[in-house]
């Protein structure tokens, strides 16, 4: 097992993980945005730079993907990564200045605003950081929403920027956006979840005793599709909303009998 | 519907099915539509088994293909270093003017599409317009704009849609 | 032997092939060469190989006489060309009527027409030859040592011209290892851009675990202003080929790509028929020349993207993806195309192969510096007199590719700088002009060699909108996935934007700067981590443009509208009353013989009475 020396502290961690790995393991905390164990690393943010101690020179590596495959030493509060680190995030405050998700972890980096105008904008509040592609075609094998042109003209969006026939509505998107631009919208009257800014919209299940609309059809086939054992008390499960599966499971337990001795 | 399936068919077989060389398809499928209409996308999605996002992707990062369709003719005006240095600028800004249309659009008659690309390598011949393949050299604001004008005269003897569906 | 049709079996079997198709040209026969490179051909030669054809076809001499088209010779900027065997008669600016008395004084006659030769404009003197032209004296040409002899077309013609016989040698006397030790020995280092030693790329890519391997052309000529590599692919396609399939043997790869851009659709073409060809005559496909080489190449047409020159960029371009760069913690040689070993070299680093494989690494290594060898081809473009494309010798000097094979800046102007590397590069000023040509020279200088983009500027050219001009290029060209690069460059713009509309602010060459340092440090590819070598080396040594722009709110070049005016000089103006007439909102006013005056206040800068003025009155102050 290679040994990661942090700013002078030490871990030894399984050969291949990465230094942001390494750093978890010595409880040393570096900023990330793109990054989530559930995708592959893209390294696209560029957040979590650090410096690699290559001997006669340091270089500025990104945490999040950087393999170790040998000894290494890296410096997380080096001037030098601090300021990386600062000036990436700088450039994102100027991008999104109104998500509250980013100026919250742009003051625990001690950056409190940001000296550049905002000259980019082809999503508002987005930060291409690409969370929500990789988890819609790694995790759920979707990919109804991907990439569209490129540079300062990139944005997310599902094909031809019309609602995507692929969506299902889960809003696994919105749950891994890491600066809440991507929200999940209900539509009670029409009984249908949407997923914005993306416009896709799924029909929704509702609750079989209060006809609360649930989650999205789609959703629960899909589920469905991949429970193996104990499918019965899987669909029993989906049937009703929270409230009244309480409400169900306490009239249940009033109708029976209570024995006495 | 039938032709989108059998032109797709076509273009894949011709690949041997490869997912790699889905750019070259969608080049063929461009050459052969003139753009690339959505339901041929999506016809040549399902036959690969890609998604949709994924050539909807690769449509809008490649600048050589367009989702709309184009112009009877193409105009292409080269933007390299060499070309910049000698006035390439000033020659979109008045071609712009004259016809109404923006680099990367079609004019409004469908007259022509007109492309601001990088460098089309004729260096030597700054600043360099190619018109439907021929290449122009040293151009100016301009002949560039006689040039154009010069269209509307052929089209009545040339028919250039009848060239297209020959293609 | 046949020389229509052969299939090859064993590699004996090239020599004696091209010693049958030499055999049958005989000593006295007549080719008219005629160039059809892009450049060439834009100003007409297909027609007037058309009419050397024809008229070779009804000539009644008993000589045998060929029209041959054939590749880019160079010199683009004198072209058509057309070369008259034998004699090697070289004759520039043909027009479609010369073709009659070319034929007959020269082809039949045996004489020069003056008139058609090169004249050197300084000397007045004519040269017949292309070695007596400067342009060409200087030069050292291995790898377009070709173009401009070969029908790229026709594979007998490369192999006539020893075409093959490295890989004939290659398969019957060498090991993979003795391959990559020649190469090794030649120094030789790639010509994209990188200039990383290829034989050490090869030898990691030969040991990485993983099957199959794959070899890779870059062919994604994207900088603007340069053309070195289209005129290879389109001149001389099989020397590609050809090394590629050296270079498979070396690593152990049986599937090639060479990825064109889509610009270039003659190298397309003329790649498919080479491809064809030499499938056809067992040079590609399964157990090459009888032995146990299995070798194939694909074309894979690009889309139209800067990024994809990038390697891993280029490779998800070849799975069919966006041209996306990732990182290459991991390096391509062990996990590239597919997450397979991949060699991805340069068009020109291939097209070096067969020429150090026949004459050794040793020959090679002896042309150039210590660390840069073997020759270089540059496209030569821009304010300078002769453009075109030119090889030299590693180690010349920039004085003397401008100078005595440019012949120096054109229309008397002075030069100012020399841009070379692409949009990535820098721009050299005149101080530095004696500098060699070599990867660390010209790193030095805070330029870089890059794929040989050479672009020559006068002292018209102002140095903060050639700036902002490859930044836009670059901002543009991004790929848009690291935020560095997307949004920094988007910010070095906005900045460089105002400086040229004559809004510059106190503080912006420090915010430039350090933008510039966030990009070097933290974008994720090649690219963005390059993307500021423009700015920097114009802050570096125009540092005062930048100042006179944002303090004098003046551009001294007078390029950045807004920052200068134009006025009629009373002496010069003959009242003509054409710029009156041109001005299209009516700004200049006067009458007959008296001088006219442009109203500053209505004057909306757009030059046209500086363009139209026959008597350049119409100054820039």
């Amino acid at each position: 097992m290679p040994t990661v020396t942090i700013d002078g502290q030490k871990v030894r961690i399984k050969k291949g993980l990465t230094v942001l790995d390494a750093a978890k393991k010595a409880g040393i905390w570096i900023p990330t945005l793109c990054y989530h164990p559930a995708v592959a690393s893209e390294a696209s943010c560029r957040l979590c730079m650090v410096e690699l101690d290559r001997g006669d020179w340091r270089q500025l590596i990104t945490a999040c993907n950087y393999p170790v495959r040998q000894d290494i030493v890296v410096y997380v509060s080096s001037e030098r990564a601090e300021k990386a680190r600062r000036g990436v995030m700088e450039l994102l405050l100027a991008r999104a200045p109104e998500s509250r998700e980013l100026a919250a972890l742009a003051c625990r980096m001690g950056v409190e605003k940001t000296h550049y105008p905002s000259v980019t904008e082809s999503q508002r509040n987005c930060i291409l950081c690409g969370l929500c592609v990789s988890v819609c075609e790694q995790v759920i094998g979707r990919a109804a929403i991907g990439f569209a042109g490129r540079g300062a003209e990139r944005t997310v969006a599902a094909p031809f920027r019309q609602a995507s026939e692929d969506c299902i509505g889960c809003g696994a998107c919105a749950a891994v956006c890491p600066v809440g631009t991507i929200k999940i919208r209900l539509h009670k009257d029409e009984r249908e979840i949407e997923i914005s800014p993306f416009k896709s919209r799924a029909k929704m299940v509702l609750c079989e005793r209060c006809g609360m609309p649930m989650y999205s059809g789609q959703v629960s086939r899909e589920a469905m599709s991949k429970v193996k054992i104990g499918r019965k008390a899987f669909t029993e499960y989906l049937r009703l909303c929270p409230k009244c599966r309480r409400t169900e499971t306490a009239e249940r337990f009033a109708s029976v009998p209570v024995r006495r001795e | 519907m039938s032709e989108e399936i059998e032109l797709t068919g076509q273009i894949v077989k011709h690949y041997g099915s490869d997912k790699g060389m889905l750019i070259p398809m969608m080049q063929d499928l461009q050459a052969e539509c003139g753009y690339l209409p959505i339901g041929h996308l999506r016809c040549l999605a399902e036959r690969l088994d890609v998604p949709l996002s994924r050539l909807y992707s690769v449509a809008t990062f490649y600048s050589s293909f367009r989702l709309a369709p184009k112009g009877a003719h193409d105009v292409t005006l080269c933007m390299g270093t060499v070309c910049y240095l000698k006035g390439s600028p000033m020659i979109l800004e008045a071609i712009s003017r004259e016809f109404n249309v923006e680099a990367g659009g079609t004019t409004a008659d469908r007259l022509f599409s007109l492309q601001a690309v990088n460098c089309v390598g004729a260096c030597a011949l700054a600043p360099v317009m190619v018109v439907d393949g021929k290449y122009y050299d040293g151009v100016t604001p301009q002949s560039a704009i006689e040039i154009i004008q010069a269209f509307p005269c052929e089209e009545e003897t040339a028919e250039p849609s009848a060239k297209e569906g020959a293609k | 032997m046949n020389t229509a049709a052969a299939k090859f079996a064993a590699p004996a079997d090239i020599e004696a092939f091209s010693q049958a198709v030499r055999g049958k040209i005989r000593a006295d026969s007549k080719v008219v060469r005629v160039c059809i490179g892009t450049g060439c051909a834009a100003k007409g030669s297909r027609k007037i190989y058309e009419l050397f054809r024809q008229a070779a076809e009804q000539s009644m001499d008993d000589v045998k006489i060929e029209a041959k088209c054939v590749g880019c010779h160079g010199f683009c900027e004198r072209g058509p060309i057309v070369v008259v065997e034998p004699g090697e008669i070289l004759y520039q600016r043909v027009e479609e009527p010369d073709v009659a008395e070319i034929f007959r004084e020269t082809v039949l006659g045996g004489r020069v027409i003056e008139r058609l030769l090169y004249e050197d404009s300084a000397t007045g003197t004519r040269a017949s030859k292309a070695e007596e032209i400067p342009f060409y004296a200087v030069q050292k040409r291995i790898v377009l040592e070709n173009n401009g002899r070969i029908d790229p077309a026709r594979i007998t013609d490369y192999i006539a011209q020893g075409g093959y016989s490295a890989l004939a040698k290659v398969l019957s006397s060498m090991t993979p290892e003795d391959v990559i030790a020649e190469v090794e020995a030649s120094g030789l280092r790639g010509r994209g851009g990188g200039g990383f030693p290829t034989a050490r790329k090869w030898r990691s890519c030969r040991e990485a675990k993983g099957k199959p391997k794959y070899v890779v052309c870059n062919g994604d000529e994207g900088d603007p202003g340069a053309f070195m590599d289209r005129s290879i692919m389109e001149g001389n396609p099989h020397s590609v080929i050809e090394g590629m399939l050296i270079g498979a043997y070396a690593i152990g790869s049986e599937q090639g790509y060479i990825y064109v851009r889509n610009e270039y659709p003659l190298a397309v073409e003329h790649l498919g028929t080479a491809i064809s060809q030499a499938r056809e005559m067992g040079l590609l496909g399964k157990n090459i020349l009888g032995g146990t080489l299995s070798f194939d190449i694909e074309i894979n047409r690009g889309g139209g993207a800067f990024v994809c020159g990038e390697s891993t960029a280029l490779m998800a371009s070849l799975e069919g993806r966006a041209g996306v760069p990732r990182a290459k913690y991991i390096h391509t040689v062990e996990s590239g195309l597919r997450n397979k070993p991949t060699n991805l070299n340069n068009v020109e680093t291939w097209a070096n192969i067969p020429a150090i494989i026949n004459r050794g690494g040793r020959w090679f290594a002896d042309i150039g510096t210590k660390n840069s060898k073997g020759t270089k081809v540059f496209s030569l473009v821009g304010n300078v007199r002769n453009t075109g494309l030119v090889e030299v010798p590693m180690g010349i000097t920039l004085r003397r590719i401008i100078d005595e094979i440019g012949g120096g800046v054109r229309d008397g102007k002075r030069f100012k700088a020399v841009q070379t590397g692409g949009p990535s590069g820098g721009c050299i000023p005149a101080e530095h002009l004696d500098t060699r040509v070599d990867f660390d020279e010209l790193t030095k200088l805070g330029s870089m060699m890059g794929s040989g983009g050479m672009i020559v500027m006068d002292e018209d050219t102002c140095m903060v909108r050639v700036a902002k001009y490859f930044t836009e290029f670059l901002q543009k060209e991004s790929c848009g996935k690291c935020t560095p690069c997307r949004e920094g460059l988007a910010q070095m713009l906005h900045i460089l934007g105002r400086i040229t509309d004559g809004e510059g602010q106190v503080g912006d060459i420090v915010r430039l700067e350090e933008l510039a340092d966030l990009l070097e440090g933290t974008a994720l590819c090649a690219l963005g981590k390059t993307a500021a070598n423009p700015v920097l080396s114009t802050i570096r040594y125009f540092r005062d443009e930048y100042d006179a722009h944002i303090r004098d709110r003046h551009c001294p070049a007078k390029e950045c509208r807004g920052l200068f005016r134009y006025e009629i000089d009373e002496e010069a103006c003959k009242a003509c009353g054409i710029c009156l007439k041109a001005c299209p909102v009516d700004a200049i006013t006067g009458e007959k013989k008296v001088p006219h005056v442009i109203d500053q206040d209505k004057c909306t800068l757009c030059g046209t009475c500086w363009e139209k003025c026959p008597f350049t009155a119409v100054m820039k102050v």
